[in-house]
């Protein structure tokens, strides 16, 4: 496998349409698990969001009254905007939009965007529901950031560079899920909770009338139903690149290496999702600080230790 | 693509006491059809009443009208079998161009319009007939009503909208000391009538502190008429054959399963027992329904997950000496209540007898009702709501064998 390089910055308009269409492959994943659920064909659960984003594209965006109007539609934009930001700096086989040298300090920076932007379609809606999906995410991520940090700077220390690339390169021998699997699995867990999904998603949950997206109906609905798809999607994307070795793998083009994994790790993430119960943020809390955080610390330190003694 | 639109549309399901058995065959429809149930107005194309409402619950079904999105429709469905043709004649409705445009055109822009209109015929209304706590009830029909403030007495706060200019005419929250002894603003918000895996017609009236619920108060919105269809309640029921009964009893068990695991958030074990219940509803054999119920209840018990995100949500606390009759002297939890409702419902599937048209299920009915508030008070909102599904209110015992409340 060759040095990954940036590519030519035209590539830019092609990022939105590849995440779009492996998101879409997500969404229509998910589908087709609720229709098995349902006794439905496999057809009928495939469609469903391409029937979703023609139903939201043809119902009226709505306000509620004294609402914060302004700050409520950019929170509504802005999960496709995190996820489309999170695109310049994950690698496609050889191919990166922007090599910059702090890339994964980016993600992580993108990450905490995502606080505020739940934050503000909770708080936006001036509805109790809403404000109360509001809450509860952030409760949730007070638990996830901190081991999700951890967790990103582990593959960071064993590759000596906060660039994506040199922390894709540095796994030539070995991938990192396999010396450091704890670190691998919370940062999977954490980008399912960053994008409120599964076992993470009470900010949506359905005891608060939907929470976030209790007042959200048409184009407003679709773009944060679409950022929450493509945030898992961009997650997936990146825990290949620091975990599973990027675009490493034999026969195909490393490309499709790297799409193909993503798809596998979205996968897994939509299917345990719908077979565990959800987990409420006064439950995690206790569990992200008393268990994760020491034992990601933990997996640190290890990589740390063999890091220094092999020099 | 209108066409692609309506193939996959969202029904807010709204059930009045009484027929529940109508709503889930609403539900198993959707299943059905790749329709999909809505959880809030604001997701919703279709508003479909299962029931015939009382005053108030019409009221509150206007008020969730108004903030249907649009395009919209919506109907009454009164019989399990015009369920079907309901929801066909629902899509046709969607699709009508010309009538969604003359709907949009009467429609007002500004939110909340059509909704307060109606919130002022309604607390003139109350105030002819001198019903003071009313008013603050009309102000709760929307599931998602802006915050309203914290004073109770609701005509002192309709003159402070006039004199003082508020954004939306709505007053500020006013703070109060939360648990810990700050400082935090206090909501009014009323849980229900329209709120998913929520038992039919029933009101708790919340004062919240972020999520925390510091003081409620709950009541049902009764129907309009007893039902007499399959989702009937009362004497109508006396000559049915013990089969029937049996097969109503694992569906009512069955269904109070499902709410507790889809608030759980536990989707594939909320799906697997709402297939067995749709399946108990269209009349397949007991013996079948008692073996998909054993392995439902196997793997519930097995669950380790389950087991701790429930932990410490109690549905009735524990006495040292016998309380009435029923209860015990354990705590009970949601998760107890759910092994005990699908052990239960195996059993009668498999000859038990039910106790549900004995006097003490209604007499237990109230005294849940009753000791509601004092569970819920204290906890969050996630909590509460498992708290109301583990107790599983039947509100139409509520709503037509009326008992003295204080």
């Amino acid at each position: 496998m060759t040095g990954i390089a940036a590519v030519n910055p035209i590539w830019v308009l092609l990022a939105p349409i590849a995440l779009g269409l492996v998101a879409l492959a997500g969404a229509a994943l998910n589908g087709i698990v609720v229709a098995h659920a349902q006794g439905r064909s496999v057809q009928s659960g495939m469609a469903s969001p391409i029937l979703e984003i023609a139903r939201l594209m043809r119902q009226r965006r709505r306000t509620t009254v004294a609402a914060d109007v302004l700050l409520w539609r950019i929170g509504c934009a802005g999960l496709v905007v995190v996820a489309l930001l999170k695109t310049a700096v994950i690698p496609v086989g050889a191919w990166v939009l922007a090599d910059i040298p702090v890339g994964v300090v980016w993600f992580n920076a993108l990450d905490v965007m995502v606080w505020a932007v739940v934050w503000l379609i909770g708080w936006g809606a001036n509805s109790a529901h809403s404000l109360a999906g509001g809450y509860r995410f952030l409760a949730q991520a007070v638990s996830y950031e901190l081991p999700l940090m951890f967790a990103l700077v582990t593959p960071v220390v064993a590759a000596h560079s906060l660039r994506v690339s040199d922390v894709v390169d540095a796994q030539r021998e070995l991938w990192f899920v396999v010396w450091m699997p704890v670190a691998f699995l919370v940062f999977c867990m954490s980008v399912v909770a960053f994008s409120s999904w599964g076992p993470f998603a009470t900010a949506a949950g359905a005891d608060i009338a939907g929470g976030i997206l209790t007042e959200v109906s048409g184009v407003d609905r679709l773009l944060i139903l679409a950022g929450r798809y493509a945030l898992l999607t961009t997650g997936a994307a990146f825990a290949v690149a620091l975990f599973l070795g990027g675009g490493a793998g034999p026969l195909l083009p490393d490309w499709l290496w790297t799409i193909l994994k993503t798809l596998l790790l979205l996968a897994t993430f939509i299917v345990v999702s719908h077979r565990i119960p959800i987990v409420r943020p006064d439950r995690l809390a206790e569990v992200a600080w008393v268990v994760g955080l020491p034992i990601v610390l933990l997996q640190t330190l290890f990589v740390s230790v063999v890091v220094a003694v092999k020099g | 693509m209108a066409r692609r639109a309506v193939q996959g549309s969202h029904v807010l399901v709204v059930e009045v006491p009484g027929w529940s058995e109508t709503r889930m065959r609403v539900e198993a429809e959707l299943a059905r059809s790749g329709w999909v149930a809505a959880l809030s107005p604001a997701d919703a194309d279709i508003l479909l009443v299962c029931g015939a409402p009382g005053q108030e619950l019409a009221a509150v079904c206007e008020g969730v009208w108004a903030q249907l999105p649009g395009p919209r429709a919506r109907a009454t469905v009164l019989t399990e079998g015009g369920v079907v043709s309901t929801l066909e004649q629902l899509a046709t409705e969607l699709l009508d161009e010309a009538r969604q445009r003359r709907d949009a055109r009467t429609r007002s822009r500004q939110p909340g319009e059509e909704g307060s209109a109606m919130q002022h015929i309604q607390s003139s209304a109350h105030e002819a007939h001198g019903t003071a706590h009313e008013e603050g009830h009309s102000r709760g029909h929307q599931p998602a009503e802006p915050d309203a403030d914290a004073d109770a007495d609701a005509d002192a706060d309709m003159d402070m909208d006039m004199d003082m200019p508020m954004p939306g005419g709505i007053a500020l929250a006013s703070g109060g000391s939360d648990r810990d002894g700050l400082e935090m603003d206090v909501l009014n918000v009323p849980l229900g009538p329209v709120l998913p895996h929520w038992p039919a017609g029933l009101v708790v009236r919340c004062v919240l502190q972020g999520d925390v619920i510091v003081s409620a108060g709950a009541e049902v919105l009764p129907a309009a008429r007893q039902a007499n269809d399959g989702g009937g309640m009362g004497s109508s029921s006396i000559r049915r054959s013990t089969h029937e009964q049996g097969r109503r009893a694992v569906v009512r068990h069955s269904d109070a399963a499902v709410q507790v695991l889809a608030l759980a958030g536990w989707s594939s074990a909320a799906g697997r027992a709402g297939r067995i219940r749709d399946n108990a509803v269209s009349g397949a054999a007991l013996v079948d329904l008692a073996a998909a119920l054993e392995q439902l209840g196997r793997r519930i018990k097995r669950s380790r997950l389950l087991r701790w995100t429930l932990k410490g949500i109690v549905v009735a606390p524990g006495f040292d000496a016998p309380h009435d009759g029923g209860s015990r002297a354990d705590a009970v939890s949601v998760r107890d209540r759910l092994i005990e409702w699908l052990d239960e419902a195996v059993r009668i599937a498999r000859g038990a007898p039910d106790a549900y048209e004995s006097p003490e299920f209604a007499a237990a009915q109230h005294s849940n009702l009753a000791a509601l508030p004092g569970l819920i008070t204290g906890t969050d909102i996630a909590s509460a709501r498992l708290i109301v599904a583990g107790l599983a209110i039947d509100t139409a015992k509520i709503a037509y064998a009326p008992e003295p409340l204080s």
